[in-house]
């Protein structure tokens, strides 16, 4: 009997219950959001240069990407996404940062603002004219080309980039001999 | 050495054994006809049994893998944990003597392997079906079952049923009840309110996780790992981590695993506080289930103000972590887990003093430790019978447990019911607390690396790893294909084990007693018992009936019938 | 005939307020806010402003909803049995003096007039569900009619001391008869038996969701159920009332403070309920009956000897 009169002393105390959709008193809405919140996914556009890295490493597959005529799509789809934060770790330029926001319900799945969607200009082909991948992608492949490179090879390597900078994948691989850009003669140079 | 397993191995092969050692492992190649002499060595040598499993080699027939650990015996191996035993058999004729006509702990994967892979384990004591239902038609015998007729005027069938029985009345538990939330059907027969005779059923929610992370590789797996279950996901994410990086051979910075022994713990604490809230509910306090799980959110809170989300971490990656804890968060921490170790101390000692509760638990679900050895149960539910079993000491995961840095000790207690069990994991709570005060205090303290490098092509192509989770021993098992991607992926669940003792445990006590003898071992399942389908916005409800007509109809189409 | 007109809405709305409370004091008692007294300002567009009465929106509810009568069930006494019930809860209310107001209770044997009404009443929450055909409902009224037994055994012993220490059959007489010690005595074995009858925590095994599903109101739906409801909502005004009217003496004193002091009380009595609600789980049957049986023959001995005094 006297455990249970001892449980009283705790039966007084305020309630832990949160106003949760009531605004009224701001700080009794949450319990926290604590600054490391992993919240809904944003991508800036300006930063993304279409590297598809965060769609070969989305554990939830919601990371998808698409060519449409002469722009790369890529689209989160929120309702997939598990908030993992595994794409803010793998994106080489810091364009994905998951956002303190969690209030994200939506009232229809199919609608638009459940898609997160980054739109990236593509290069045409000089030669098959195929749309093959963004401006951004390119450029940036060649600066960390340049930044890690032999400096022996550094100029010659740079010659050949500027040469087969305007030509997609397959069309690189069959001028190459043809351009002289083959990465044979870089062997030969070493040997 | 004064009982060599490979010598009395050796007695059955005289003629020479294939084994090698990897890691902490002895792997032993054997004949399958002599699995279940192996068995009755190795269980009268007092090892127990991991797990029973088999794997698909496509053409070239399954691969059955018997893990026991033999962390508890006489054996003594240097620093040998665990002993594999692999048998190779064919397609043509899957067979192999079973394990569990010797001791209970294989015979719920032995149904397993019957059902989902269609091996047939030869004299396994109870043929009827775990995982499928029970009228599915057997995929090893290749026949149909009988199909109990549906009625469909409504005439029920006179039973012919004896005196005696006829005072007896069956009560199917589950799938949908309200004192166990989660999808299973326990069968109790009861004369007036005492039950004499139980039976389990489980199988209603089969999700088809393993399958899901073999198709992702190893990399992404361990966010889907986490999400096994809601409670226990650090847990799961620990013991895939360390799965995965056995087959790996990196060293991870100590911060990391600081970081990550504390999650496992400040797991360990919030789900044994959420399983006293579900017992008081149970036993019908809604204010003790209050109480906990109001101490609870706070746990949450941690966890969530370091990790960043409240129930999936999301931190776990191979070699080490990828989230830092600042100093400051640390001290708050500490401060926060100090108080509720106070008021909780304090609290649980008025619970357990409780004359009412003491008489709901006191000698409910009798699991002598003998009934605990033999049926191979794990975790608290072996430690309430006496039994120190615990994976942190005999076989730790990849954090930090060694004793001798950090002071904790394994919980037991010699009640043998449903009060010592809730005992234990009372004071499992204090200890986890002290161990997570320990850790905050050196993260508060020092600062370092938490993620080192992995290489690119992993040194094994096989590997187990294990972790305390909060109701047992959870146990994972990793292959690879030559090329480096995962071929298969099993997993062992603490609840496995120790539902498969709760009909024991059942047999007379009272029919109030059920649900708290069920949630006395802190099972954890899900549930789902049909279908919907909604296809263009219409939807279709499937029946039981449809989805069995549909099954058979499949296996006549693949020739099977 | 006016009271007689004014007590069905009083009753009514004094149960209600009273379940209310028993809801919101052991909400508060264990950390919960509870049913809300007033909505908030800026939910008030969504919700509206009137979902605050939360024991009346679920009969509302449960009578806007489909009656499901089971194939299995002995349909008549199914169907009845909770009208019955009702019309015994609800007659009863007649038969007790309402803080000095003394209705009908002044008629000759309106004491077992009224022991008889509410034994009825819940007589006929038990057969109802034996005539649902489901096994849960068998082994919830099972547990039901034992409680009842031993909780019958005390309510009427306790009744019937006061009846012969006061000399009288009539409630009323009962009721503006002297203070004694027989008054404190008899209370407290009213008091237990209350527990068992209203369900008050340690003793609602009879509706124990988590082992035996709703117990005995497992096939009762839609308005059947709502008619229970509303049967429970007279008997907590009956069990208070009576309690009160019978053992604390106010109804002597004028109106004017008399009405208040037996809110006053009520809530008091309420308050207590809902601590004892909060701070005990629930017994096995076994341990209820043998905890009841020890209790209530001590306290008849104790009833007796102070009577005989």
């Amino acid at each position: 009997m006297s455990s249970e009169i001892k449980l009283i002393k705790y039966t007084i105390k305020k309630p832990m219950t949160l106003k949760y959709p009531s605004s009224l008193i701001p700080e009794k809405k949450y319990s926290q959001i604590p600054e490391v919140l992993r919240g809904l996914l944003q991508r800036d556009n300006e930063k993304c240069i279409g590297c598809k890295a965060c769609h070969y490493s989305c554990s939830g597959k919601a990371t998808t990407f698409q060519y449409k005529e002469n722009k790369l799509i890529i689209e989160t789809f929120t309702l997939r996404c598990a908030f993992c934060g595994y794409c803010q770790e793998i994106c080489p330029e810091e364009a994905i940062k998951l956002t303190k926001t969690f209030e994200i319900t939506i009232n229809n799945p199919n609608e638009r603002e459940a898609y997160i969607t980054t739109e990236l200009d593509l290069l045409k082909c000089k030669n098959c004219g195929k749309y093959f991948a963004t401006k951004k992608f390119i450029d940036r492949t060649y600066q960390r080309l340049i930044e890690k490179i032999d400096p022996i090879i550094k100029e010659s390597v740079m010659n050949d980039y500027k040469k087969i900078e305007e030509y997609c994948t397959d069309c690189r691989r069959m001028l190459s001999i043809k351009l002289n850009t083959h990465p044979k003669k870089y062997v030969w140079l070493e040997g | 050495m004064s009982e060599n397993i490979i010598n009395r191995i050796k007695e059955i092969y005289p003629n020479g054994l294939e084994y090698e050692i990897s890691g902490n492992w002895l792997i032993i190649k054997v004949k399958p006809e002599e699995l279940d002499k192996i068995a009755k060595i190795m269980i009268n040598l007092g090892a127990r049994i991991n797990h029973v499993t088999a794997i698909d080699l496509e053409s070239k027939g399954f691969e059955i893998i018997n893990v026991y650990d033999i962390t508890h015996t006489n054996i003594s191996l240097d620093n040998i944990t665990n002993i594999i035993f692999k048998a190779n058999i064919s397609k043509i004729k899957p067979e192999y003597p079973s394990i569990g006509k010797i001791t209970w702990q294989a015979v719920w994967a032995e149904k397993e392997l019957k059902e989902l892979l269609g091996i047939n384990p030869i004299g396994l004591p109870d043929s009827r079906h775990q995982f499928l239902p029970y009228e599915w038609p057997n995929p090893v015998e290749s026949k149909l079952r009988e199909i109990p007729e549906v009625n469909i005027d409504g005439n029920y069938l006179q039973l012919k049923m004896p005196i005696k029985e006829a005072y007896q009345s069956l009560i199917p538990i589950g799938p949908y009840h309200p004192g166990v939330i989660e999808g299973q059907v326990v069968y109790v027969k009861v004369e007036g309110e005492e039950i004499v005779a139980a039976d389990i059923k489980t199988g209603f929610h089969h999700r088809g996780i393993m399958k899901l992370i073999e198709n992702r590789g190893y990399n992404r797996g361990v966010f889907l790992a986490e999400r096994i279950c809601g409670i226990c996901s650090g847990a799961h994410g620990l013991a895939y981590i360390t799965c995965a990086e056995n087959l790996f051979d990196i060293e991870i910075p100590e911060r990391a695993l600081y970081i990550r022994t504390l999650l496992a713990e400040l797991n360990r604490i919030h789900s044994h506080l959420l399983w006293l809230g579900v017992v008081a509910d149970v036993i019908g306090w809604k204010t003790g289930f209050m109480y906990t799980w109001g101490l609870r959110e706070r746990i949450l809170d941690i966890i969530e103000s370091i990790t960043g989300n409240r129930i999936t971490y999301g931190i776990w990656r191979i070699g080490g972590v990828s989230r830092d804890i600042s100093k400051e968060i640390a001290i708050k921490a500490k401060r926060a887990i100090e108080e509720l170790k106070e008021e909780f101390s304090k609290m649980a000692l008025e619970i357990a003093n409780h004359p009412v509760i003491k008489s709901r638990l006191i000698s409910v679900g009798k699991l002598t430790y003998q009934q605990a050895f033999n049926g191979g149960a794990v975790g608290p539910t072996a430690r309430g019978s006496g039994w120190k079993i615990d994976v942190r000491k005999d076989n730790p995961p990849h954090a930090i447990y060694d004793q001798s840095i950090i002071s904790w000790e394994i919980v037991t207690d010699e009640g043998c019911d449903s009060y010592a069990r809730m005992i234990v994991r009372i004071k499992e709570v204090l200890v986890s607390t002290d161990i997570v005060i320990q850790c905050l205090d050196y993260l508060s303290k020092r600062s370092g690396e938490i993620k080192s490098k992995v290489e690119e092509k992993p040194s094994k192509i096989e590997a187990i790893g294990l972790n305390e989770a909060p109701r047992g021993e959870l146990f994972y098992y990793m292959k690879l294909y030559e090329n480096n991607s995962l071929q298969a992926i099993r997993i062992r669940t603490p609840s496995y084990r120790n539902n498969a003792l709760i009909p024991l445990m059942l047999i007379g006590c009272n029919l109030a007693d059920v649900p708290v003898v069920m949630g006395s071992i802190d099972q954890c399942l899900a549930c789902t018992d049909r279908i919907e389908v909604i296809k263009n916005n219409h939807r279709k409800i499937m029946r039981w009936e449809d989805l069995i007509v549909m099954s058979v109809n499949m296996s006549k189409k693949k020739g099977l019938l | 005939m006016i009271e007689l007109i004014l007590i069905i809405f009083t009753s009514f709305f004094l149960g209600l307020f009273y379940s209310f409370l028993i809801r919101k004091f052991s909400a508060r008692l264990q950390w919960r806010i509870g049913p809300l007294v007033f909505m908030y300002k800026d939910l008030r567009s969504i919700m509206g402003i009137t979902r605050i009465i939360q024991p009346l929106y679920d009969i509302i509810k449960l009578f806007g909803k489909k009656t499901i009568i089971p194939e299995s069930s002995r349909k008549r006494l199914f169907i009845y049995s909770p009208y019955i019930s009702l019309i015994f809860a609800f007659i009863s209310i007649f038969f007790i003096p309402f803080s000095g107001i003394s209705l009908l209770s002044n008629v000759p044997y309106s004491l077992v007039i009224v022991s008889y009404l509410l034994i009825g009443s819940l007589l006929f929450m038990i057969i109802g569900p034996i005539a649902s055909g489901s096994p849960w409902a068998f082994i919830g009224v099972r547990r039901e009619a034992e409680l009842f037994l031993v909780t019958e055994f005390g309510f009427i012993i306790s009744l019937f001391s006061m009846a012969i220490s006061k000399n009288s059959l009539i409630l009323w007489e009962i009721s503006i008869s002297e203070f004694n010690l027989v008054n404190i005595t008899a209370g407290l074995l009213m008091f237990t038996s209350i527990l068992g009858k209203l369900h008050i925590k340690p003793f609602d095994m009879s509706e124990a969701e988590a082992e035996i599903v709703a117990g005995p109101y497992t096939e009762y739906s839609g308005k059947l159920l709502g008619i229970y409801y509303l049967t429970k909502i007279f008997l907590i005004y009956d069990f208070i009332a009576l309690f009160i009217s019978i053992f604390i003496p106010i109804n002597t004193l004028p109106i004017y403070l008399s009405i208040p002091l037996f809110l006053i009380i009520s809530i008091l009595i309420i308050f207590i309920l809902s601590i004892i609600h909060v701070l005990n789980p629930r017994y096995r049957i076994k341990n209820a009956l043998i905890w009841y049986i020890k209790i209530i023959s001590i306290l008849c001995l104790i009833n007796i000897i102070t009577m005989v005094m």
